[in-house]
């Protein structure tokens, strides 16, 4: 059995990856893959915990991270499309007109 | 039997409003049949339990509402008597307004407003407790309103219509805080009520009256006397009823001579053990009344607009009534039925003047009195009704408002007597000028040349119908049931057990009650026995006083006005800058006071004043903090930059500066 510790090390790299692209990057579809990275790394923790500990709580709320994220990527790919029409680009950068 | 289709005198012409509201406008005459046969129910009714419930039993129904209150139908001989005159008058009325309304692309509008009107005041009369009085009394507003406003193009009417509501409503507004007093007072108790009892019905107030305070039965009573001063046009709220005549003259006649303006009147005698229990109530109701009735009275004298002078009429009248009701605190409950039939019999009579006017103004086509004259050659009908009901206004022996007014004279004699004789004087004196200005009116239209080129031909039967039923009982109601009716409204207040005795003892009457005692029993609730009381106590020259009164003034008036006896030209009889004529030609300078200075210097500039604390002050700190906060909020917007690896940034820093000092104050041992 894979060690406990490797689950959390790969979690941990992702979260980070992910952490670091949503600070440096521009582009919004790089950040909506970001944001799955982000969620991703809790989902392999949560179903982890879940085989080490005989228990199905983890797996579930993996399950419910997993429908929670398809819908947020919906959510944020029709706000992207829209921008894109709007302004023909989606570098964030750009679109800064709601701010104040 | 009738007693249990009580409720179709106010539920008819309910029907009648509707009907006529949605669907008169495709019916011939605007649907004003509808209306005459609706109020026609209503007396039919009201005929039915006068003869089942005479003399001696009182019809009451209620349920329960909400809360503390109910709705209930209380029908004792003084809502009777009311009943039975307000659905017969205004049933005439509607009549007369079938031919009067005629033509008129508003008649369905008209006898929609006429419906709902009478259902009110038909509602307001046998409420059978105060709130629901109340509910009615604002619903008649209304329909004054309307009805007032009723030619509503018209800017002096719709003025008019807006100068009654609102001066009612002062009215209004004293009167709902007598009401709220009452009920705290009553609360405060804590009764035990059986069941079907509520605190505001009447038999329940009436029952409890001597356990209330009696600082507070003054302020109640002085509540409410405001109410009925505002609705009945006594001074100082007067001001709308002359105003009121821009509505049709049938409104005038129905509104402000018959009916509605009695309801005040009609509020004193319902809660007449209250006012008379309460210290000076019945006083302030005496002083009122009495000063009201001359003042009026001059004022009627000078008006030169044949509706105005009915309208000043109508004040004086109601001043009378309300000072023989003041009078009750002499000779007690028997003040209800002197004053009740005054009113009864001066709805007939002011009615029947009205609609008279009506039917000259119809004819004539013009308000004026200085344009008529000699009209008696061409409306001899209309003459002779109209010479009746003058007859009856200025109290001629034999006609109605004879025994009516002259009662109240006698009355208010007593209560000279016994405690002040200011009013009798100033009744005394409204008297004779009745008589003068009623005849100066009748001379001036029926008799002498005409004095322009007005239409000539008499009206149709239509109006000139209810002209002749109104002039009979105009002419013989007094006579006819002077006195069952008496006894039986004397025996009103005996159904609930008011002891008399007991509230004049609070009201402070024992003055009155000796001067009473000395007379052989004669003060709290004599019933028709009053008659052969006053005989010897008062004497005879009082007595018929009455009669010279009115006999001079109508030869004064002659000698005025009357071609064939004239002896005097009004016009020369004082000077032109006569300041007596001049003060009474403008009113007594009412317009000048009360709107000139009263409404646009001195509220106007209350109001401005009010204006300039509420925008600096109570406004100003609001604005001053409002903009604090907008200025301090600009600077901190700037905080959303609009790029989001900033709050990324600042979202991740900040929950890694939480978790250091989370650890670290692990670590110490805080947490």
């Amino acid at each position: 059995m894979i060690p406990l510790e490797l689950y959390i090390l790969l979690a941990s790299t992702m979260f980070t990856i992910g952490l670091y692209g949503l600070v440096t990057q521009k582009n919004g579809v790089k950040l909506m893959m970001c944001i799955e990275l982000l969620l991703n790394s809790a989902n392999i923790n949560l179903v982890a915990f879940s085989a080490y500990q005989p228990n199905v709580n983890g797996q579930v709320f993996a399950l419910f991270s997993i429908a929670l994220a398809a819908a947020e990527a919906g959510v944020g790919f029709a706000i992207l499309i829209a921008l894109y029409r709007l302004y023909g680009t989606i570098d964030l950068d750009n679109i800064n007109t709601m701010r104040w | 039997m009738y007693a249990d289709y009580a409720y179709l005198i106010v539920a008819l012409p309910v029907l009648a409003f509707l009907l006529c509201l949605f669907l008169g406008w495709n019916l011939p005459r605007g649907g004003g049949f509808i209306t005459v046969l609706a109020t026609l129910g209503a007396f039919i009714v009201s005929l039915g339990i006068f003869t089942e419930t005479y003399p001696h039993e009182i019809v009451h129904q209620s349920m329960h509402w909400f809360a503390n209150f109910n709705v209930g139908i209380l029908i004792d001989p003084l809502a009777l008597v009311m009943l039975l005159m307000v659905s017969f008058v205004v049933t005439l009325i509607h009549i007369y307004g079938n031919g009067y309304m005629n033509g008129d692309p508003g008649a369905a509008r008209y006898f929609a407003e006429a419906a709902l009107f009478s259902a009110s005041m038909l509602g307001l009369v046998y409420a059978d407790n105060l709130l629901q009085l109340f509910i009615f009394w604002e619903l008649v507003g209304l329909c004054s309103y309307l009805l007032i406003g009723f030619w509503y193009r018209k800017p002096s009417a719709a003025a008019a219509a807006k100068k009654a509501f609102l001066t009612t409503r002062v009215g209004d507004v004293l009167f709902l805080a007598g009401i709220i007093l009452l009920y705290n007072n009553l609360a405060a108790l804590n009764l035990d009520l059986k069941a079907g009892e509520y605190l505001l019905q009447f038999p329940v107030i009436y029952a409890h009256i001597t356990q209330i305070p009696a600082d507070q039965l003054t302020l109640i009573a002085l509540g409410l006397l405001g109410g009925a001063v505002g609705k009945s046009g006594q001074f100082p709220l007067h001001v709308w009823l002359p105003d009121a005549m821009e509505g049709p003259t049938t409104v005038s006649a129905m509104i402000h001579a018959a009916t509605m303006v009695t309801a005040g009147v009609y509020l004193v005698a319902r809660m007449f053990p209250l006012f008379y229990a309460a210290p000076y109530g019945l006083t302030a109701v005496a002083a009122v009344g009495a000063f009201t009735a001359l003042f009026a009275a001059t004022m009627g004298l000078t008006a030169f607009d044949i509706k105005r002078v009915l309208a000043f009429s109508t004040v004086s009248q109601l001043g009378f009534m309300m000072a023989g009701l003041g009078a009750g605190a002499a000779v007690g409950a028997m003040a209800v039925g002197v004053s009740m039939f005054h009113l009864i019999g001066h709805s007939f009579f002011k009615a029947l003047l009205f609609l008279c006017a009506g039917s000259v103004i119809h004819a004539v086509n013009t308000n004026d009195l200085r344009e008529m004259g000699g009209v008696g050659k061409y409306m001899k009908w209309t003459m002779y009704t109209m010479l009746i009901g003058s007859l009856s206004l200025a109290g001629f022996p034999l006609f109605t408002g004879f025994f009516t007014k002259d009662e109240i004279i006698l009355i208010a004699y007593e209560y000279g007597t016994a405690i002040n004789f200011l009013p009798y004087i100033f009744l005394v004196v409204a008297a004779i000028l009745t008589a003068i200005y009623t005849f100066r009116m009748w001379f001036s239209v029926f008799t002498g040349k005409e004095r322009s080129n007005y239409g000539k031909h008499e009206s149709p039967w239509v109006m000139l119908g209810p002209l002749v039923i109104l002039a009979v009982f105009a002419f013989g109601f007094g006579v006819a049931t002077q006195s069952n009716f008496y006894s039986y409204l004397d025996s009103n207040f005996e159904h609930y057990d008011v002891d008399f005795a007991e509230l004049s003892a609070i009201g402070g009457h024992a003055l009155e009650e000796e001067h009473a005692a000395a007379e052989g029993e004669h003060a709290p609730a004599a019933e028709g026995e009053h008659g052969a009381e006053e005989e010897h106590s008062i004497p005879w020259y009082i007595h018929n006083l009455p009669i010279l009164i009115a006999i001079g003034g109508i030869l004064i008036a002659g000698l005025f006005y009357w071609d064939k006896i004239k002896k005097f030209d009004p016009s020369q009889a004082t000077g032109d800058n006569d300041p007596l004529r001049r003060t009474l030609l403008k009113g007594y300078y009412q317009h000048e006071i009360l709107t000139g200075w009263f409404a646009e210097t001195v509220v106007y500039g209350t109001a401005l004043i009010c204006n300039m604390i509420d925008i600096k002050l109570v406004d100003g700190w609001l604005n001053w903090l409002s903009a604090w906060v907008m200025g301090f909020a600009q600077h901190v917007r700037k905080v959303q930059t609009g790029v989001v690896q900033n709050y990324v940034t600042a979202l991740v820093l900040g929950v890694v500066v939480l978790v250091v000092v989370i650890t670290l104050a692990m670590e110490v041992g805080l947490v």
